[in-house]
């Protein structure tokens, strides 16, 4: 269909999309596309010196078995200890670059890499890792400049620093570019007040990725920079959220007069929307594997749901399998669509930010309806279950437990019941229809910057932010 | 513009699609399909010499017998090709034309010359499957007895039938003493009766074929019977779903990307329609399933299509390849009914005419759901690798 992004002026209205017009330049090792091929035998070569150096010093055994939430700060230690680890024998960073602590190969090195660790440990550094590794370093990679990265990128490499978002405000979600965090220049530095929230893992991490507003006086996009914040920094606080799960993994921060530097800032002053453009496709999982075609259906029909269905009993009911097989369908077409995006980000790179948002809107739209059929196979057996204490003997299952789903890690455990999996399950399913932009922007995305449709109308567009703060307290109900 | 069912066209694909949706739009655009299925007859011979030409009928088929791939992988071509056949309604059955080449093509020089006149768009096949394995409840089937002299008597009717009246070559699925039997039967052979069916879908001409005592030779079998052709039944029907989804994905394609026109030119409120978000948003989804469709389809065609070395019998792909055919129709069998009852929402009043083209595609659809085995039959057969106990 219709290309018509460079139709757009520069500052749309809606948000935590796209926002702006052109995709920004980015830095190749931070781009989908690269064809270079090894040669076969230094790939080969490459392949056995890392299994080797896998097999001396890698333990056998799947992730640390770190659980969203509730983060041990051993077992954190042990990731960042084990990410040096391979920092040093050279084996994180494959593809990035050299100058700033990586390998500078291409991804068939890294691919060769991952098939010769499956089966070992890797280095887990929990959600805060997710948001280092998948969205803040390959932003900076793209906008940062030589300085910054030669500063952060080996330490992140090397596990000593672990970034997260500070996007959202209690004010500004989907509106990203709405932000009131505000930097204020002072000297030769800035001076940071405002409140950043739902910051997944800021409470283990070490500097917080922040957009903050430098400029009041224009429309909102033009007067954003980013900065990096250290969570430790004089003036930040942070405070963990218990969130629907019972775990506490996301936080909200509290900015008083935290003084940064000029190295501090990320991407150009005032230009932020560009940096939030990238980051915005990295969110959406415009950095999915490329030109992987892994589509086979192969690893059984959705293993998950079958053993859940014999769990309880209820697989040979022919409706429990018809829901299971459709679950299996939409698997199969999830991870063809994945495939198909990274091909056609790969040979349509201008479009790359907004067909993101597919992979983005599948997860938002689908996880739902998978999780929505784990609880009808469920049935009872998701809603309550018997606890087991720690020695053994039935437990009273207390509400916060209940519901929490960390009786996995508390003194009382579930005991075979698959209860406790499913319900965590059905809490967390709308994970991905909010958090880094909701379905609803996607699919503003997806109408207006893959359909080609007419925006609609916007009451901020143009407008200096100030303004615009202050004209949306005229709004009225209908009734009124 | 291509209806892109491949994310990326190799330049030979491309030459392929391009010349294919050029001879489209120069002999059967959609004002043509809707010509030919005001009046009653099929379509004509030459439409189906010149597609025959441009290499239609002969994907699944080796450059011996006249076809040949442009990209090594014919299913993956022919699908590609279908996905343009459907975007622009065409007539006449793309898939068992293909299914009974693949079939022939198995046969080694056996069946040589009807093969090349297959390939070349000078005979017209179709498969007669009736409810093989449950495929079509109500489609009925085929008896094959022996008799006595060597060769077998067919009786039976079957329904549903692409294109029945309008063949001269059919592959017959029958019960036969050894099992699972396939034949080749001239449609002209005595006591073989077709006739038209009226349809849903009125840009194809459906039938039923009655056998009576109908006297065929041992050479008229295909394969080996039992077993074997059962499982190479499996193949078939996947062959034949996935030319089918591939149809369904490019009529889904064409039906919303006529919404989406619609959406950003029709005004009301003062503004396009497309701007409200009820309507943005619903397009959006509506495109979601499409991309899903051409990626989960796109992914069966190539792993059915792909040939591992030393696939037996030749010509047929990977297990994963049946298992992906059948996701690909449950997907697609749901998911386009649903994306024609979007596209016909955003259209409003004038989705409802005659004159215009949605309900063409939306009859289209609900019949391609159908066709070669239902959502609900395709999840059964997935269902069956699900060990119970
Ligand atoms: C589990 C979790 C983890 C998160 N982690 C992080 C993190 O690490 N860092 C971070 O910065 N943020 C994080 N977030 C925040 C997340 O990005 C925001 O919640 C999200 O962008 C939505 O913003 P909001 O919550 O302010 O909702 P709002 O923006 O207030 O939206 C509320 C509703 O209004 C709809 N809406 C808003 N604007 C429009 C519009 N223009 N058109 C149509 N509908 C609209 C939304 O789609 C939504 O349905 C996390 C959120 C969750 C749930």
């Amino acid at each position: 269909m219709r290309d018509i992004a460079a139709e757009h002026d520069s500052d749309v209205g809606a948000e935590h999309d796209d926002g702006d017009n052109a995709a920004p330049e980015r830095d190749d090792s931070a781009a989908p596309e690269r064809e270079v091929r090894a040669p076969a035998q230094a790939l080969d070569e490459y392949r056995a010196r890392a299994r080797a150096w896998i097999e001396a010093n890698l333990e056998r055994g799947q992730a640390s078995g770190l659980r969203r939430g509730d983060t041990d700060p051993a077992a954190i230690a042990a990731g960042r200890a084990l990410q040096r680890r391979l920092y040093e024998a050279g084996y994180t960073g494959i593809t990035w670059p050299r100058e700033y602590g990586g390998q500078g190969l291409g991804p068939e090195y890294e691919r060769a890499f991952q098939q010769e660790a499956r089966g070992y440990r890797l280095p887990d550094l929990g959600i805060a890792g997710g948001t280092t590794f998948g969205v803040c370093a390959m932003t900076m990679l793209a906008h940062a400049s030589a300085d910054f990265l030669r500063r952060h990128i080996p330490r992140i490499l090397a596990g000593e620093e672990l970034f997260v978002q500070f996007f959202s405000e209690p004010e500004a979600g989907s509106d990203l570019a709405g932000v009131r965090t505000r930097a204020v220049r002072s000297g030769d530095g800035w001076v940071l007040n405002g409140s950043k929230i739902w910051s997944s893992g800021a409470y283990y991490a070490d500097w917080g990725m922040c957009l903050a507003r430098t400029d009041w006086d224009v429309p909102k996009h033009r007067g954003l920079t980013w900065f990096a914040v250290p969570v430790t920094a004089p003036g930040v606080t942070v405070e963990r959220i218990r969130q629907i799960t019972g775990d506490a993994e996301f936080c909200q921060e509290f900015f008083d007069d935290v003084v940064l530097g000029d190295g501090d800032v990320i991407g150009q002053v005032n230009d932020g929307w560009t940096v939030a453009q990238t980051m915005l496709m990295f969110e959406r999982g415009g950095g999915l594997s490329h030109g992987t075609r892994t589509t086979g259906a192969s690893t059984g029909v959705a293993p998950d749901l079958v053993e859940l269905a014999r769990a309880t009993g209820r697989l040979a009911d022919p409706l429990t399998r018809d829901l299971i097989v459709r679950a299996h369908v939409d698997d199969v077409a999830r991870r063809a669509l994945l495939a198909r995006l990274g091909e056609r980000m790969r040979t349509d790179p201008a479009q790359a930010l907004h067909l993101a948002s597919y992979a983005k809107l599948v997860s938002g739209v689908h996880d739902p309806i998978r999780a929505d059929i784990a609880m009808r196979i469920g049935g009872a057996d998701a809603v309550n279950w018997e606890t087991v204490g720690a020695d053994g003997a039935c437990a009273d299952g207390a509400h916060g437990d209940a519901v929490s789903g960390d009786a996995v890690n508390r003194d009382e455990r579930p005991g075979d019941s698959p209860g406790p999996k499913v319900a965590v399950g059905f809490l967390n399913s709308r994970f991905m229809s909010i958090a880094g932009g909701t379905n609803e922007m996607q699919r503003n995305s997806i109408g207006e910057r893959v359909l080609g449709l007419p925006r609609e109308p916007s009451f901020d567009r143009g407008k200096p932010f100030r303004e615009v703060l202050r004209d949306a307290r005229g709004w009225s109900s209908a009734r009124e | 513009m291509s209806v892109g069912l491949l994310a990326s066209a190799t330049p030979e694909q491309e030459l392929l699609l391009d010349s294919s949706s050029r001879f489209i739009e120069r002999t059967m655009p959609l004002p043509s399909v809707r010509e030919l299925a005001a009046g009653s007859g099929g379509v004509d011979a030459r439409y189906h010499e010149a597609a025959g030409s441009l290499g239609w009928f002969g994907m699944l088929v080796g450059e011996e017998h006249g076809g040949g791939t442009v990209s090594g992988n014919g299913l993956l071509d022919a699908a590609a090709v279908a996905a343009e056949r459907g975007g622009v309604l065409q007539p006449g059955s793309f898939a068992t034309a293909n299914v009974v080449a693949h079939l022939l093509a198995a046969e080694g020089s056996r069946h040589g010359e009807v093969l090349a006149r297959l390939v070349a768009g000078r005979a017209r096949a179709t498969w007669a499957v009736g409810d093989v394995a449950g495929l079509t409840p109500g489609a009925g089937e085929i008896v094959a007895g022996e008799d006595g002299g060597g060769g077998f008597r067919l009786d039976g009717d079957v329904r549903h039938v692409p294109d029945a009246a309008d063949c001269d070559l059919l592959v017959v699925t029958a019960h036969g003493p050894r099992g699972l039997t396939q034949f080749l039967v001239a449609a002209d052979t005595p006591g073989v009766q077709a006739r038209r069916m009226a349809s849903l879908d009125i840009t194809r001409r459906p039938g039923a074929v009655r056998f009576h005592d109908v006297r065929v030779g041992a050479d008229a079998v295909l394969g080996a019977p039992g077993d074997a052709t059962a499982a190479r039944f499996e193949w078939q029907v996947g062959i034949a779903a996935v030319l089918t989804a591939a149809e369904s994905v490019g009529a889904m394609h064409r039906d919303l990307e006529a919404a989406v026109e619609h959406a950003g030119t029709r005004i009301a409120f003062g503004r396009p329609i497309g701007s409200f978000q009820a309507v943005k948003h619903l397009l959006a989804d509506l495109s979601l399933s499409l991309e899903m469709a051409k990626a989960v389809v796109s992914a069966a065609a190539e792993s059915l299509g792909s040939e591992p070395p030393g696939s037996e019998p030749p010509g047929f792909g990977a297990r994963d390849g049946v298992d992906l055919a059948h996701a690909a129709k449950a997907f697609v069998a749901e998911h386009g009914v649903e994306l024609a009852h979007g596209c016909f929402q955003v259209f409003g009043g004038v989705g409802y005419t005659w004159e215009h083209d949605h309900h063409l595609f939306m009859r289209r659809l609900a019949a391609d759901a159908v066709a070669f085995g239902s959502a609900q039959w395709h999840r059964d057969r997935l269902g069956e690798r699900i060990g119970v106990g």
